[in-house]
């Protein structure tokens, strides 16, 4: 028998590009993705740059969303409930001590004492968002499906509410936290957010997430041989936790004010629907929706405030932006489900049509 | 006790709108696999025509709240959630989530972020004494309005042949299809009925506000849906059950729950709500496991 003429399969890799290229390649395309939309923003004008603020913040937290929703295939509705204790921990650590002690009387005398750099104010909101999606994560992660939604919806309700009404670690109800330093420029909050993609794609690289996307694609076969579904979950929710507290720390310095109320159904729509028109399953297609509703939302929102073209003033009604992003996920979800994307990762382009083998040897990487 | 008989009457009438919502939500969802967030979208246009058309004439505002309410429900069904068939439970709730962001905003656009005020009902909204206590005539309404749509939903689902056709749909679409059912026909009747439960919570939460904006369903689909999962999506009994149980919690904790803790009572609905989905993933009440729609 002569098998000379068929190469095995990891032959015919290596004869095309060495297998960490083309999976280099998967994180160096969203980081260039990023460096390219900040650098072309920047460009822009002011009014630009305060929305490529707010981007680069939804960005971070839409990549933290991805790692646990994309990863897992289970829907969260909770997410910007860890991005609000993010937000909570960094208005806590770094608004001046005078004004913080005058704003919020009602504040334990410990938390009343804390105060920090905001660099380490940001790294604590990163562990107060993982510890609290962990601790969440060990009660939550049993469930599927519809009920895993409801029940991080709830979870979102919880935190909500009750940074909402205890008054010994925030603002009495109704108000809100002023006066937080803008402390990172522009140039600080994407490097930040490129750097959240580094550890969203290195997590996604892990055994971890491997065997969680193998519960993802069969929920029924994966227990059976033997991944413990459980705890790769909670892995994962942790891991995207943290992510989304460093996410609400930086949403925290850019609005500089902070009320309970902000963290709301539109916000975790907003994110959502990001996750989903770019395409659920794959980090590019997290940072692909992102950059493109972002850049969407900002031209409607000078349409909003009206726009001259020539000697027309073309104007739309305020509040256009979450119906054309209402019509966008429809659209989307009916023309295309898998999203901009369709789920798949950057493809590194140098490489000829793959054969089926290998083909299929990728799909299980 | 005499405010203990009062907050309970007050407590069952709360259980009474969310068990409607409840039981719209849950209807749809036995055919479709589609847990409808935009269901609140639906009550909400329902309250704007009764708000609108009450002052003119209020038997026409009252056909017309049906109306609107069955129009709107065909309308998401026929534009959304018929071209997502195919699709996964968690693509319809997204769809539906995104569907419900899209009428609020235009609600928005169409009759501002302001209320709107009509005295809906406003003959009902007094008390009778009774034996010594007050009794709200509007409770004694919408609790004598949820029992009677609750039988006839029942009656409709075990009398009637479209009613029994929407039955065996929810409990098992593919043979139900295979048997000669019609689904499409099927599914629209379905999204009616939930479109009339929704303008019946529109004119029970209507009398008691007498205020609508553009998010005024919001509340009372999410309680709905959350006591629909709590007691049990697979089994309209079940779902029901449930929204009856967080409508009544939730006006117990408003009643009794001393002042600190009060503030506190949405968290605490929303705990116990985690716990009964841990301990009982299928629901408090579920008789069986779901099975999925192919």
């Amino acid at each position: 028998m002569t098998h000379g003429k068929a190469p095995s399969p990891t032959a015919v890799r290596r004869l095309l590009a060495p297998a960490w290229v083309v999976d280099l390649w998967t994180l160096a395309v969203p980081l260039a993705a990023v460096y390219l939309f900040t650098s072309a923003g920047s460009a822009l004008s002011g009014s630009a740059r305060v929305d490529l603020g707010y981007a680069l913040v939804n960005l971070i937290i839409v990549v933290a969303l991805w790692v646990f929703v994309g990863n897992s295939g289970v829907l969260s509705f909770g997410h910007i409930g860890f991005v609000a204790i993010g937000a909570w921990t960094m208005s806590l650590l770094t608004i001046e001590p005078l004004v913080k002690s005058n704003l919020l009387p009602t504040l334990f005398p410990f938390v009343q004492d804390a105060s920090a750099s905001p660099v380490v104010a940001l790294i604590m909101g990163a562990i107060m968002g993982g510890i609290v999606a962990f601790l969440s994560a060990l009660v939550l992660m049993k469930l599927n499906g519809l009920e895993a939604g409801i029940a991080t919806f709830a979870l979102l309700q919880v935190i909500v509410q009750v940074l909402t009404y205890w008054d010994k670690i925030g603002p009495k109800s109704g108000q809100s936290m002023v006066g937080i330093p803008a402390s990172f420029d522009l140039p600080v909050v994407m490097s930040i957010a490129m750097l959240v993609i580094v550890v969203a794609w290195l997590y996604q690289q892990s055994t971890s997430a491997r065997l969680l996307r193998a519960s993802r694609d069969d929920i029924a076969a994966a227990p059976a041989s033997g991944i413990n579904v459980f705890k790769h979950r909670v892995i994962a929710f942790a891991v995207s936790g943290a992510l989304a507290g460093i996410g609400g720390a930086l949403w925290a310095q850019t609005n500089r004010v902070v009320q309970a109320s902000q963290f709301n159904l539109d916000f975790t729509f907003l994110t959502i629907a990001m996750l989903v028109i770019g395409g659920m399953l794959s980090l590019w297609g997290a940072v692909v929706g992102t950059i493109v509703i972002s850049t969407l939302n900002h031209f409607l929102g000078l349409l909003e405030g009206g726009l001259e073209i020539g000697s027309v003033t073309v104007s739309i009604p305020s509040g256009s932006r979450l119906i054309v992003l209402g019509l966008s996920l429809i659209l989307i979800l009916i023309l295309r489900p898998g999203g901009i994307t369709n789920g798949r990762e950057a493809v590194w382009p140098f490489e000829k049509k793959l054969d089926f083998l290998t083909q299929a040897q990728r799909t299980f990487d | 006790m005499i405010p203990l008989l009062q907050s309970l009457v007050d407590a069952v009438s709360a259980g009474a709108i969310y068990a409607l919502a409840a039981l719209g939500i849950g209807l749809v969802f036995g055919i479709m696999r589609l847990a409808n967030l935009a269901h609140g979208e639906i009550i909400t246009g329902s309250a704007y025509t009764l708000i609108f058309l009450w002052e003119f004439s209020w038997p026409l505002a009252l056909i017309a709240s049906a109306v609107v309410g069955v129009v709107i429900a065909l309308a998401m069904n026929f534009a959304v959630f018929h071209w997502l068939r195919a699709q996964s439970p968690a693509t319809l709730l997204i769809a539906s989530f995104g569907l419900s962001i899209l009428f609020q905003r235009l609600y928005d656009a169409a009759f501002g972020t302001n209320v709107r005020t009509a005295p809906v009902g406003s003959g009902l909204s007094q008390s009778i004494a009774m034996g010594g206590i007050r009794i709200n005539i509007l409770s004694v309404i919408t609790i004598v309005l949820g029992v009677v749509l609750l039988i006839a939903v029942h009656l409709f689902l075990t009398r009637t042949s479209i009613g029994l056709q929407v039955k065996a749909a929810s409990s098992d679409f593919r043979m139900a299809r295979i048997l000669g059912v019609r689904s499409g026909f099927v599914i629209a009747i379905t999204f009616a009925i939930s479109g009339l439960l929704a303008a019946a919570v529109a004119f029970a939460l209507t009398t008691q506000s007498g205020a609508v904006g553009p998010t005024f369903g919001v509340q009372a689909t999410l309680f709905g849906l959350v006591g629909a999962v709590l007691g049990g999506l697979s089994k309209l009994s079940g779902a029901v059950v449930g929204g009856f149980a967080v409508g009544v919690v939730l006006s117990l904790f408003t009643s009794w729950l001393p002042p600190w803790a009060n503030d506190f009572r949405t968290a605490l609905v929303y705990v116990f709500v985690i716990i009964a989905l841990v301990v009982a993933p299928n629901g408090l009440l579920a008789g069986r496991s779901k099975k999925d729609r192919t």
